[in-house]
């Protein structure tokens, strides 16, 4: 077994009061694709910012257990939550791309980095670009606001964007529920095209693109991790009545 | 049902006339200060029933009001300095009338003024005269002067407000004009930075129970009459002022930027605090995503986006302190002079009107002139409010 990427050991997370991670154990090898799929609230989303502390940003939340990246708990005292999010990319539910030219979003990730070598950074937002499929259709237009391109091609320039800061964990989180279905056929061969060279989560609602795009599938429910193994257990021999009733659509 | 229906009409006829009533009371007023300003261009500087007059073989034929008051004032003593020949001008008015001729020759009743005045403008080649037009004499010789009215000009690039000085008043507001942006300009760069830091802080840095607490603080100081801040600032600042400054008087400029400034501030905080906040978290959380400190996240982008947001703040901070009248009245010392320090006095057009208003005499030309004053500042916060709208409409696109 080759080494582990992502771990969850015993991990919980408390929203005040409220548990919404119960005792999650979660692993994730390198260069897979895993599907967390779940009826909403189950907190399949929370999970998924556990692994870039993107919950800090929520008052009162705590958290017991640990969630690992390359071994190194991530919920450490000793880790800079900004050195963690750059090797950890996050892609958003609806694109969300920022109010500047296409180039500038790209740049943005290297720029806060204090990256100052124009050359590289060029460089850097052309492969970047090229790596996200979006390099053709936008190489014309670099200077043009983001906002200025349509909704699949601004998700693209954000996952090109989480790119350019060459993480090794891409979260993404629903990434193509707000995309009419071409758009969304394209971000799905993205994905599958970028397991080459990252760690991939990928909350989806969408059964379909569950099974299409993930090695790995977790389904949760209730703030549980109900069940994770391959893909096509899952969806073919699920141990768990909950997750076979979930994946035959009988509730969800 | 019935019953229900017609109440219904009369709740709409009520919201009807309400609405129609505010709109027709903001034309009238807009209205009424428009034709009581504008009526200033009507009128001569020189009070109306008086004349001017000069030897009827002056070559000078006619003088501006500024002339006329230098002359009067004794700043211009010789008749080549407005255009005529070598010679000391002689000023006579009904004073020295009675020293140059007896009581006899003016008689009892006053009856033979008009004479004197003829016979003496006749004889006299030098002399510029100042009389009531009832004793305007019959087949007068003397030349009469052609006053000019008081032209838009004048108005505006005027650098003397003189308004009650005889025989001709200056309206110049150029120094008012100046003033009030002056002060305003200060108080903004006063205002803005403190302003905007307080915003940033509550928005993005203090947590929930110092915003609760803060918010409410700064709105009261929104809240607190004009009339407070001036004593506030008559009575602290000023003599804080004069002391520090070590000045003859503390009613500066500079006392009535910061008191301005402070009555700014909640109008720029409450709006800039509202515009941060407005940005949206999945920008917030795509820059933190990708690696930005909290401080990287502001300043790119945070602030950027709130931009047109904080122009509007800062944009209606101007409208406030552009019309502020009391607080000012009261700490800037109101001398109508061209600004040219922080530390001198200066005057601002809501100052000058507040304060002018009960001496003029109703429907005068200096009464007028007031008003002028008061469409000049409504074009100004009008200008600055339409600002606002085009900054906000360009966020929008």
């Amino acid at each position: 077994m080759s080494k582990l990427k992502v771990e969850a050991r015993d991990f919980n997370l408390y929203y005040g009061d409220f548990q919404a991670l119960k005792n999650i154990n979660f692993q994730a090898e390198p260069n897979t694709i895993t599907a967390f799929i779940g009826p909403s609230g189950c907190g399949k989303s929370t999970f998924l910012r556990s692994f870039n502390r993107m919950n800090d940003l929520i008052v009162g939340v705590r958290t017991t257990g640990e969630t690992t990246i390359d071994g190194v708990n991530v919920y450490d005292k000793s880790i800079n939550v900004d050195e963690l999010r750059k090797q950890v990319g996050m892609v958003f539910q609806k694109p969300n791309p920022f109010p500047k030219s296409i180039f500038e979003n790209v740049a943005y990730g290297l720029r806060v980095n204090g990256v100052k070598d124009k050359t590289f950074i060029e460089e850097k937002v052309v492969s970047s670009l090229k790596q996200a499929a979006l390099w053709e259709e936008v190489k014309d237009k670099l200077k043009k606001s983001a906002l200025a391109i349509s909704g699949g091609q601004q998700q693209r320039l954000c996952i090109a964007r989480a790119l350019a800061i060459s993480p090794s964990i891409i979260l993404m989180d629903e990434p193509a529920s707000a995309l009419d279905p071409i758009s969304t056929a394209k971000i799905e061969d993205l994905v599958y095209e970028l397991k080459k060279d990252y760690t991939i989560i990928i909350v989806t609602h969408n059964m379909q693109q569950a099974g299409r795009v993930s090695d790995r599938t977790a389904f949760f429910y209730m703030g549980d991790l109900v069940e994770c193994d391959d893909t096509t257990t899952i969806f073919t021999n699920p141990k768990n009545i909950q997750t076979q009733n979930y994946i035959t659509g009988r509730f969800g | 049902m019935n019953i229900r229906k017609t109440t219904e009409k009369i709740v709409e006829g009520v919201l009807f006339s309400s609405s129609t009533v505010t709109t027709v009371a903001v034309l009238f007023i807009i209205f009424f200060l428009f034709k009581s300003g504008i009526g200033l261009f009507q009128d001569s500087p020189v009070e109306k029933n008086y004349a001017i007059a000069l030897n009827a073989n002056n070559p000078v034929k006619n003088l501006s009001a500024k002339q006329i008051k230098d002359i009067f004032n004794g700043d211009i003593t010789n008749w080549k300095q407005v255009g005529g020949k070598d010679g000391d001008i002689e000023l006579f008015t009904l004073n020295e009338l009675g020293s140059a001729y007896t009581e006899e020759q003016i008689g009892s009743n006053l009856e033979h003024i008009p004479t004197c005045l003829n016979e003496y403008v006749k004889q006299h080649e030098n002399v510029i005269t100042y009389f009531d037009k009832k004793f305007y004499p019959r087949n007068f010789q003397g030349k009469v002067l052609d006053i000019p009215k008081i032209s838009v000009i004048d108005f505006l690039l005027g650098k003397e407000w003189y308004p009650t000085s005889t025989p001709a008043a200056l309206f110049g507001v150029l120094p008012l004009i100046i003033g009030t942006l002056f002060v305003t300009f200060f108080a903004i760069l006063f205002a803005l930075p403190i302003g905007l830091i307080t915003a940033v802080y509550m928005a993005e840095i203090a947590n929930e129970r110092t915003r609760r607490f803060l918010k409410p603080v700064i709105e009261l100081l929104a809240g607190i009459p004009s009339v407070v801040y001036g004593f506030f600032g008559l009575v602290v600042l000023v003599p804080l002022i004069q002391q520090t400054f070590n000045l003859p008087v503390g009613e500066t400029a500079l006392a009535g930027s910061l008191i301005l400034g402070i009555m700014a501030l909640p109008t720029i905080i409450t709006i800039s605090e509202d515009a941060i906040r407005t940005t949206p978290i999945v920008l917030k959380e795509a820059s933190l995503g990708l690696g930005a400190t909290h401080w990287q996240t502001l300043l790119r982008v945070t602030l950027p986006y709130a931009r047109s947001g904080i122009m509007a703040a800062f944009i209606l901070g101007i409208g406030r302190a552009v019309g502020e009248t009391m607080a000012v009245l009261m700490v800037t010392g109101n001398a109508a002079i061209m600004p040219h320090s922080l530390l001198a006095p200066v005057r601002t057009i809501p100052a000058t009107i507040a304060a002018e208003l009960g001496e003029a005499p109703m429907g005068g030309t200096h009464f007028k002139a007031l008003f002028a004053l008061g469409i000049i500042l409504f074009i100004i916060t009008f200008v600055f409010n339409s600002l606002v709208e085009v900054v906000k409409s360009k966020k929008e696109k």
